[in-house]
Parts: C-alpha cells; sequence; structure tokens
C-alpha cells in the first residue's frame, strides 16, 4: 500500500468519521433526554437532504442555504414529536414502544419521499462537485470537507450550547436526574421537548452534508440506521463524548478497511464492533453510564 | 372458567379449524388462494416470533433474518447439497436453531432499547452477507428454489397443498405457544416480562429461559421461512432480510394481542389482508408504506395491547362486575372485612394502626 493512498484513506476516515459524530449525537440527544430509540433519525436525514436538493433545484442557490429553513423547521418537528406523540406512551414501556413509534414515523417519511419525487435517483450538481485540493500526494474532495466542516461547526455549537448556557444547564440536569431537576424547578418536559427538537436540527445539518456529495433515493436511510446504532451501542448508548470517539475510530476503521476488502465488507466493520461491545462490555466502551457527562 | 366459556372456545376453535380446511374450496381463484398462503406464512411467522416477544417482552424487529436463514437454507441444501426438499426445511430449521444460540448469548445479554437494536443490526448483517457472497447464495441475481412437487401438479393445487402445509405448522406452532403458556416455563418467561430483575431475584434462571424461547422462537420462524421458499420458488436477499418484513410481524402480533394464543394469527389476518390491498392498490408509489406506517402508529398509541384485550376492555365494561379477587380494589376488600368482622375488633385494628 503506498503511503499516499494510506494518508488519503487517513483523511477521509476522519472526514468521515466526523459526519457519523454529528449524526450520532442527535440519537445520544433522544436516549439521553427522553430514552428513546428514534429509529426515524436516518430517514429525516433524507428528508432534509431532499430539501437541501429541492431548494437548490427550485432556486438554483447553493444547497446550504437550505438550512436557513431546514433547521428551524427541524427543531419544531422535534418538539412537536415529543409533545405529542412520544409523551403519550406509557413509562413501563416507554423504550420498545418508542421504537415502534418512531419506526413508523420513518416508514413515513419513506413513503411520503417515494410519493412526492419517486423512488429515481438525486444528485446535486455544484460547481464545485468535482473539486479535490491535494495535500501530500492525497486528494481531498472539497464537498467531504465542507461536510466535515459543518460537523465541526454545529458540534462545537452543541457543546457551547450544552456548556455555557442555562438551557444547556437544564438540559443536562434533565438527562442526569430527571426528578433532582423538577425539584430544582426545571420544567423537565418542555426541556425534553427543546433536547428531542436540537437532536433532530442536527440531522437537519447531517441531511444537507450528507446531501452534498451523495445519490438519495427514499430508501436510502436503511443503509444509515446500522453503522448509526453501531456507533452508538459502542460509544455507550447516550453518551456524546462516547459517540463522537466511536463515530471517529469507526469511520477511519472503516476507511482504512475499505482498502483490503472493498466497500460492501468494510461495512461490516460496524456490526462485528456492535457485537463485540455486547459480548465483552455491553454498556459501551467509551461513555459513562448512561448519559452521565458530557 | 365457567362452563359456558369453555364451550364457546372449543366451538370457536372447531370454526376456525372448520373455516381454514374450507378456505381452499371457497377461494373463486387461484390469486385469492395465493393470498391465503401468504396470509397463513404471515400468521406463523407472527407467532414464531411471539415466542420471545409475547412471552418475555423483548420486541426483536430483526425476525426476518432467521426466516431469511431458515429460506435460504432450505434452498441451499437442496440446490447445493442435493437434500431432498422436506429434509432441507428440517435441517435448514435445526440449523438455524443451532445458530441462534450463540445470537441469543449474545443479543440476551442487553435488554430494552440494546436489544431491539443488536436484532437491527443482525438483519442489516445477513443482508449483507447474502447479497457479497454470490457465488454461493446467488447474491443479488436470487436463488432459484426447485418446487418440491412434481411438474404435472398444477399451479392453483399447489397453491392448495401449501396453504395446508402452511396451515399445519401454524397448529403445530400454535399448540406448542399453548403449551408453554401454560407450563412453569412460560409462568417463568412471564415473570421477566412482568419484571426481570425481581424474577430473578426470586430464584427464575432467567437467561436461560430467555435462551430457550429464542431458540424456539428462531426454529418456528426458520421453518416458516423455508417452507416460504419451497412455495415461492425464488430468494432474493432484499426481500428475504429486510426490516420492513420484521417490523410487519411486530404489528401482526401487537394488533392482534401479544398476550394472547391467537393474537399474532388475527393480526396477521387483518395485516396481511390489509398489505395485499394496499399494494394492489397503491402499488406503484409508496403510499402502502405510508399506510403501514401510520397504522403501527395508532396500534402503539392507541392499543398497545392489541385488538383482543382492547375488545375484551369494552365487553367487560357492559358486564356485571367480575368477582375475581384480582377486579377488587384494595378499600373495597378492607370495606368487606370491616363488615364482616365485629366492630369492636374492628375498631381495635384501626387503632393499632
Amino acid at each position: 500500500m503506498s503511503g499516499s493512498l494510506l494518508l488519503q484513506s487517513l483523511l477521509l476516515g476522519v472526514l468521515l468519521g466526523g459526519l457519523y459524530a454529528l449524526l450520532a449525537a442527535g440519537l445520544t440527544l433522544y436516549f439521553g433526554v427522553m430514552r428513546v430509540v428514534m429509529l426515524a433519525h436516518s430517514a429525516f436525514l433524507i428528508l432534509a437532504a431532499y430539501l437541501a436538493w429541492f431548494f437548490t433545484v427550485e432556486t438554483g442557490l447553493d444547497p446550504l442555504l437550505s438550512l436557513v429553513f431546514t433547521v428551524p423547521l427541524f427543531f419544531g418537528i422535534g418538539v412537536g414529536m415529543q409533545r405529542l406523540l412520544i409523551s403519550r406512551l406509557r413509562p413501563a414501556t416507554l423504550t420498545m414502544m418508542s421504537v415502534l413509534l418512531t419506526f413508523s414515523i420513518a416508514l413515513v417519511i419513506e413513503g411520503m419521499l417515494g410519493f412526492a419525487f419517486t423512488g429515481t435517483h438525486r444528485r446535486i450538481s455544484l460547481s464545485y462537485s468535482g473539486a479535490d485540493i491535494a495535500l501530500f500526494g492525497a486528494s481531498i474532495p472539497v464537498v467531504k470537507l465542507i461536510a466535515f466542516g459543518l460537523a465541526v461547526v454545529s458540534l462545537a455549537g452543541l457543546y457551547v450550547l450544552l456548556k455555557a448556557t442555562r438551557f444547556g444547564q437544564a438540559l443536562r440536569a434533565t438527562i442526569q436526574h430527571g426528578e433532582a431537576a423538577q425539584l430544582v424547578g426545571i420544567n423537565t418536559d418542555r426541556i425534553a421537548g427543546y433536547g428531542f427538537g436540537l437532536g433532530l436540527a442536527t440531522a437537519a445539518i447531517g441531511g444537507t452534508a450528507l446531501a452534498l456529495d451523495s445519490t438519495i433515493y427514499p430508501s436510502l436511510h436503511w443503509h444509515w440506521i446500522g453503522p448509526l446504532m453501531a456507533i452508538i451501542v459502542v460509544g455507550g448508548l447516550g453518551s456524546i463524548p462516547g459517540a463522537a470517539i466511536a463515530a471517529m475510530v469507526l469511520g477511519l476503521g472503516q476507511s482504512l478497511l475499505q482498502i483490503p476488502l472493498g466497500t460492501t465488507w468494510a461495512q461490516t466493520l460496524f456490526y462485528v464492533a456492535l457485537f463485540a461491545t455486547l459480548m465483552l462490555h455491553p454498556q459501551g466502551f467509551f461513555g459513562g453510564r448512561l448519559a452521565q457527562r458530557f | 372458567m365457567g362452563v359456558a366459556l369453555r364451550a364457546g372456545r372449543v366451538i370457536g376453535l372447531l370454526a376456525l379449524a372448520a373455516l381454514v380446511i374450507a378456505f381452499p374450496s371457497l377461494a373463486p381463484d387461484p390469486f385469492i388462494l395465493s393470498v391465503g398462503v401468504v396470509i397463513t406464512s404471515y400468521a406463523v411467522l407472527a407467532t414464531s416470533w411471539n415466542f420471545v416477544g409475547g412471552f418475555t417482552g423483548y420486541i426483536s424487529l430483526g425476525h426476518a433474518a432467521y426466516s431469511g436463514l431458515g429460506a435460504y437454507a432450505t434452498g441451499l441444501l437442496i440446490v447445493r447439497a442435493g437434500f431432498n426438499p422436506w429434509a432441507a426445511l428440517l435441517v435448514g430449521g435445526v440449523l438455524v436453531a443451532l445458530l441462534a444460540i450463540p445470537i441469543g448469548i449474545a443479543s440476551l445479554r442487553v435488554r430494552g432499547a440494546s436489544f431491539v437494536i443488536v436484532s437491527i443490526a443482525l438483519v442489516l448483517i445477513t443482508l449483507l452477507v447474502f447479497q457479497s457472497w454470490g457465488d454461493f447464495t446467488g447474491g443479488s441475481d436470487g436463488l432459484r428454489v426447485p418446487r418440491p412437487f412434481g411438474p404435472d401438479v398444477m399451479r392453483p393445487e399447489q397453491h392448495e397443498r401449501f396453504f395446508y402445509l402452511h396451515a399445519a405448522l401454524l397448529a403445530v406452532a400454535l399448540l406448542c405457544w399453548w403449551v408453554i403458556d401454560r407450563s412453569r416455563f412460560g409462568a417463568g418467561l412471564k415473570a421477566i416480562r412482568e419484571d426481570e430483575d425481581k424474577a430473578q431475584s426470586l430464584g427464575v434462571p432467567t437467561f436461560t429461559y430467555k435462551l430457550v424461547a429464542f431458540v424456539v422462537s428462531a426454529f418456528f420462524t426458520a421453518l416458516a421461512g423455508g417452507l416460504y421458499a419451497l412455495w415461492f420458488g425464488f430468494l432474493d436477499p432484499v426481500f428475504q432480510f429486510s426490516i420492513l418484513a420484521g417490523s410487519y410481524l411486530v404489528l401482526m402480533s401487537l394488533l392482534g394481542g401479544i398476550r394472547s394464543l391467537f393474537g399474532p394469527l388475527l393480526g396477521a389476518v387483518v395485516v396481511g389482508y390489509a398489505m395485499e390491498y394496499f399494494k394492489a392498490q397503491y402499488g406503484d408509489t409508496q403510499l402502502h408504506l405510508v399506510a403501514m406506517g401510520v397504522l403501527l402508529a395508532v396500534v402503539v398509541l392507541f392499543m398497545p395491547d392489541g385488538i383482543i384485550p382492547a375488545l375484551n376492555g369494552l365487553v367487560n365494561r357492559f358486564r356485571p362486575r367480575a368477582a375475581s379477587i384480582r377486579e377488587v380494589s384494595q378499600g373495597e376488600l378492607a370495606e368487606r372485612r370491616r363488615e364482616a368482622e365485629p366492630p369492636a375488633a374492628g375498631a381495635t385494628q384501626e387503632v393499632g394502626r
């Protein structure tokens, strides 16, 4: 294996890991605030990608500008979903039933996308689609760099929001101990709704980043569910730093394994990691117990 | 249980059996007959799913992995190893059950959300393997499974035979579920469903119980998959290993009611029929996905215990209050005791508290 190929794989792996980290952060947020496994996350991702594509096709503007609409829209949908649907489930069976409920939402989104845009594969054509940046013999596509940049900016924003604002403090308190948070006067229902909205807002950003350099079609979300679920299990359900580290490690691993194994078999890394985690360390490798820290 | 209720159940069961036996002669055309085969196939799958879902409360979205493995095991044993079709079906079921042991050991270590995630991962990984390993499994080109009956057996007759085969398998699965339901083993499983930690502290060997239920479930699921493969004659990984197919089983079981013997069967009839209808009406668009999604959401939100308990609740509302001890609240019980005891003793007891 040549040095530049290895370097290229490493760089692409880091870029991919960054995007995975952004997508998995949303999943850990839902699990943290509500103990909800949100199977519709990747469906919303594809929805955001379609909205970005549609925006560009209709207006001819850069797909990144669609974020101005999609982020608030997804935040609102998230708050509504939590308040109107998730909070209706019985606490005793919340985890299991939320899986089925969010799964049904994923089906509805996939069906509506298929109905509205047909099953045809779509791709955004951009002036910088084919551009590369050469770096020590490796060439890095500009779109992947932009996607990574979006991921870094939004993860940093999420970190600052959680660490430095009163809302973040309240959200962390709700995650750590809901009842205690209520006792000190936090409206945990409202905070949980906002937390859910925040998670879905990350899906809007992630989906737009995804739309920059991949072909999209309604059933694409199935391809994302597995890797994302593997990441949050390996990282420890509910832990944001755990998810970020696991995303980076698995993204790098996938990128490096693609050279000897090819793309399909490299995908199995996620499932191998998932099963290995359950056999060796069921609570996950990198996070603490259930979102104890951020 | 009252004699009338028991007699009613026997009559209901006989009516159901008569309906199943008469169905092929009632069906107006081979298409309806083939829909009948599909629905009985779903009924076997949902009942098999219910060995884990109903008894232990572990919701598996990934049972398509076992039906797909059973289907492929049957097909591959016939095509690659020259087995007799029926031997291949049985051996395939046993192989999948053996494979389910390590999978169960890994996935039953975790509960709730993680278990669901693992079950999804299982479908995705089997899909990946069967698509990529094309020179053995046929890959995305699919695998043609030879028909078990000779070429002189015509299509409608083939449907009829497979309808009865599926119905027989369904009867065996239902009987097995019924036996477990009334056994000590079943009581242990239901204790796991209600409160796993308490069950364990009461001495239920929870892990072994869960594993046995899991393997039995995988065995029946694989048999159903294998039987379907023999009937349909063609396997494609995308349809065999699909989370969607797995989720339909969950929808059927939940809709009918996972705590009752015939719940999954009822759900399979309702959902299976609805599915065929939606596919026939909106097959070109993706609206059948929307319909299924909405149906699942309605079931989860409004009747998580299923149709049978929901109807029972409705009937009970108009019935005189039952006299079972569980229907009596603690307050009523205290009232009754107070009436039975002499007033002085009641008074001291009140003071003693």
